[in-house]
């Protein structure tokens, strides 16, 4: 018998098989708002602006990345560009090797949806291309649309996009990268993005 | 009514005043007190150092003792707190849960038996009060901190000391962390046991209290060893001994 | 002689400023989680939820791991079954070496801190570096992390610091935490970048989908996992859950519970590998399934390792968790280790603890930690021969009045004596803090016999 038979035939032999599934939990109603989730987001070291639509929205998010870098160094995903046009940023090449997107300042990305109760945004894998890029890059930009902002994370799991957990990975982003490892005190961008921006998108 | 009293080992034998406080402020709330000579110990010590042999033993044996008692009240939240939560392990469910449905904390016996808060008690002082482990999370003598989603309400052991007249309840940060007792705990991580401690004593002071009081005599005798050694802290006074002080201004 | 943790706890974090510093920094976490369930309206519910949730799916944990691991390879994943510690510790070899892996960055999981995975990685010239910031401040340090979510609560800024100063290059006598923290973020870049494999935990394993959740406030996780061609999830057979409904309830108690925060900043479900990269999945026993075969015990096994236990624990937070001995430290070590570790002295933590119930008060999954301490201190936790001695005679005393009574009366003889310092004073453990109670006088039981009343006469 394998390692695996072995240690399954010991589950099987600890195991009643009594203990019952719970019925569903049913949440305290709370608001879906986008108020209400910037609240959160901002709790979390995050800064949430809008909802905001059209040529607003892309002085916004234009506005954003000036502050912060030179037009090379912001890239946007392609749904971003959809909703943006031009502007000081680039598509992602699709070359992009690991030290090319450790040079990354801005990314501009589209979130899938965002949770009012803790104030994430939800990322797909198909979007967050490459894996790396939200991560690595100093600041990061998610435009979401508030129609998507759930209550809680049970409203969250139960409505994740078709094939959220079919392409690799679906990350709940809340707030910038974060650490308290050194006595309690909290310190932004411990590896990853050091701010994170949530651009609310009306209708 | 007639209740026997339940005098901790520990009890009889270092702090009997505190037998005696709580026998005559029974009697003065109409009860009719008796003492069972038979009674040596609940087992608790031997619960908690592991010793299931012996504890069981002596829990048998405790249920003999009281056998027939309608009331059995006990100044020692940590010993009632075993006879409702370790006794069915060592005695059996049937057994234990009769035993426990008799058996009462002086305080909650006093408030939810007797139904009386204000028994007539005068100790004007400022007084801290120690709510002890066990009462408080195993007997629900209290609100413990813990539990946050709700509101607080005063518990049984507060209401008394609140209708004691002229008493002053003082606050203290970290109101029910443990004072570090713990039983054989105290002497088998001495240094844990007096860290946790002088912490303790270090909030009872900073409270401005004279007087710390409490459910269990154990956890006061250890503060008031510690108390006692540092030179500076409040005095103890078990909660008998304040309900059943009649002191005058 | 005390116990072992007691004298390490007097060692290893001393008496002091760092004591407070340390008790301190442990509570605020305590008042944050607090904080934070209180403002959640659904807290108490979703505990007891968790608790229904986990003991479904211990009790059908044969069904969940094979679902999972179905799943899992069904989206790309490879998985595999270790044993024990030996057994995870040469699966991550082989699968290192077949790679030529030489190079990996690690983040936090206890998993791999019980099974000593990094020494034995290490002494196969395998160069592995923690990349939670508090795991690798305790890595450079050459110690244990210390808590199981802040594993470097026992450090101050300065010695941070100087630690940092001697192996990052950061400037002399900066301790400032952002700056330090700056300087871990240029030196663990280029490490992430360079890695040829990325070793993770996983806070849950999800069977309906074959996903693993990870958890991290850094986003050390998802930059390696990012990364690297190579990625490796070591977890215990515990972590599987039934169903992403269920992940919901879990994801809501964690960081509330951990650090008060309503969410951690990154929470990956990750299920199969990244397009051109490989995902190792590795389900560990190492004592497990016993402890899950021990109906009294299993309880423990539902923990989802959020350290809210620690931060409440007046032991711990006095002790520090270097005392313990232990990967995992506080009341749930205390109650893991008689099950999953060998030798007296961590079989015996469950003695460690004053009984308080405050960990049971707070745990988000409602182990019943304190009564798990009682219930192994009575069956399976070593005892010294002379304690057993002493409570075979305690209680044959106790069972005799007249001698419980001529006990009572030759310890009060001997008071004054006890009250004395000398060598052989059974009283001096006592005696090392605290004075004795003062001399009782006569027993109450004389005393209240002595009050005369009629119906008292036996």
């Amino acid at each position: 018998m394998s390692t695996r038979d072995d240690l399954l035939a010991r589950v099987r032999a600890a195991v009643i098989h009594a203990a019952p599934a719970p019925e569903p939990f049913e949440p305290a109603h709370r608001r879906s708002d986008f108020a209400a989730f910037a609240a959160q987001l901002a709790a979390a070291g995050g800064e949430g602006i809008g909802p905001l639509a059209g040529a607003a929205l892309r002085e916004c998010v234009a506005d954003l990345c000036r502050r912060f870098a030179p037009a090379e160094r912001v890239l946007a995903s392609d749904a971003a560009l959809l909703r943006l046009g031009t502007g000081p940023w680039q598509p992602i090449p699709s070359d992009s090797t690991p030290h090319a997107l450790a040079d990354v300042a801005v990314a501009i990305l589209c979130g899938s949806m965002a949770v009012a109760e803790n104030g994430a945004v939800g990322l797909d894998g198909r979007e967050a291309r490459p894996r790396a890029l939200p991560v690595i890059c100093e600041r990061l930009v998610l435009l979401l649309e508030t129609r998507r902002i759930v209550p809680d994370m049970h409203a969250a799991l139960a409505q994740l996009p078709d094939g959220a957990l079919a392409h690799h990975h679906f990350t709940f982003v809340a707030g910038p990268s974060k650490t308290a490892d050194i006595e309690g005190e909290l310190v932004l961008g411990a590896h990853g993005p050091r701010g994170l921006t949530v651009i609310g998108i009306d209708g | 009514m007639d209740v026997e009293l339940f005098i901790p080992c520990y009890v009889d034998q270092l702090a009997p005043q505190v037998g005696l406080a709580s026998a005559t402020l029974l009697e003065r709330l109409g009860c009719r007190v008796r003492f069972d000579p038979r009674q040596t110990c609940c087992g608790q010590p031997f619960v908690t150092t592991g010793a299931r042999d012996e504890a069981a033993r002596l829990a048998r044996r405790h249920l003999r003792v009281f056998e027939g008692a309608d009331a059995i009240v006990c100044p020692s939240a940590s010993c009632v707190a075993t006879v409702r939560h370790r006794y069915a392990d060592l005695i059996g469910e049937a057994d234990a849960r009769g035993l426990a449905a008799r058996t009462f904390e002086l305080g909650e016996f006093i408030i939810r038996v007797l139904n009386r808060s204000d028994v007539g008690a005068r100790f004007p002082h400022r007084v801290a009060l120690l709510e002890s482990c066990h009462g408080l999370r195993e007997l629900e003598l209290g609100w413990p901190s813990e539990r946050v989603s709700r509101a607080p309400r005063p518990g049984v052991t507060e209401s008394l000391l609140r209708a004691v007249d002229g008493l002053e309840l003082c606050e203290i940060e970290r109101r029910d962390e443990c004072c570090g007792f713990g039983g054989a705990f105290s002497v088998e991580y001495p240094e844990i046991s007096a860290r946790i401690g002088g912490a303790k004593l270090a909030a009872l002071s900073a409270s401005g209290a004279e007087f710390v009081t409490g459910t269990d005599a154990s956890c006061l005798l250890h503060l008031d060893g510690l108390r006692r050694r540092a030179g500076t802290g409040p005095r103890v006074l078990h909660l008998a001994e304040i309900l059943a002080s009649r002191e005058a201004t | 002689m005390s116990a072992a943790l007691d004298r390490r706890a007097a060692e290893l974090l001393p008496a002091g400023e760092r004591l407070t510093a340390h008790d301190a920094a442990v509570f605020a976490l305590r008042v944050k989680r607090d904080a934070a369930a209180r403002t959640e309206p659904d807290f108490e519910r979703l505990r007891e939820q968790a608790r229904a949730i986990k003991a479904h799916a211990l009790d059908h944990l044969d069904v969940y791991l094979e679902r999972f691991e179905a799943r899992a390879q069904a989206a790309g994943a490879r998985v595999h079954f270790a044993a024990d510690a030996a057994d995870l510790q040469r699966i991550t070899l082989e699968l290192l070496a077949a790679k030529s892996a030489r190079r990996v960055v690690k983040s936090k999981s206890m998993l791999t801190e019980e099974c000593r995975l990094n020494p034995h990685l290490e002494r196969h010239g395998i160069e592995v570096v923690d990349t939670d910031l508090g795991e690798r401040i305790v890595q450079l340090g050459g110690e244990p992390p210390s808590h199981i979510i802040m594993p470097a609560i026992h450090r101050t800024r300065a010695d941070i610091g100087a630690l940092f100063e001697r192996e990052m290059g950061s400037a002399p006598g900066d301790t400032d935490p952002g700056r330090l923290t700056a300087a871990a973020r240029r030196d663990l870049r280029a490490r992430f970048l360079a890695a040829d494999a990325a070793i993770t935990g996983a806070n849950f394993a999800v069977a309906e989908s074959g996903t693993l959740v990870i958890v991290t406030n850094e986003g050390n996780a998802d930059l390696g996992m990012a990364l690297a061609p190579l990625h490796i999830a070591c977890l215990g057979i515990e972590k599987v859950i039934p169903g992403v409904a269920d992940l919901a309830v879990f994801l809501r108690l964690l960081a509330r519970s951990a650090t008060g925060q309503p969410i951690s900043a990154y929470t990956s479900l990750v299920t199969g590998p990244r397009a051109g990269a490989e995902l190792h999945v590795i389900l560990v026993d190492n004592g497990r399934t016993r402890l899950l075969a021990n109906q009294r015990h299993r309880s423990a096994l539902a923990c989802i390792r959020c350290g809210a236990c620690l931060n409440t624990c007046p032991v711990y937070r006095r002790a520090g968790g270097h005392a313990y001995g232990w990967a995992v430290p506080g009341p749930i070590g205390a109650v893991l280790a008689p099950a999953l570790t060998a030798g007296d002295e961590l079989r015996s933590l469950p003695f460690a603890s004053t009984l308080c119930g405050s960990c049971s008060a707070v745990c988000p999954v409602k182990i019943d930690l304190h009564d798990q301490l009682v219930a192994w201190r009575g069956s399976d936790s070593p005892r010294a021969p002379s304690a057993r001695r002493a409570a075979r005679w305690a209680a044959r005393v106790l069972e005799r009045p007249a001698l419980y009574r001529l006990a009572g009366r030759v310890t009060r003889a001997l008071w004054p004596l006890l009250e004395r310092r000398f060598a052989a004073n059974p009283a001096n453990a006592w005696l090392a803090a605290r004075e004795l109670p003062e001399h009782p006088g006569a027993s109450f039981r004389a005393r209240f016999r002595r009050r005369a009343r009629p119906e008292d006469t036996p």
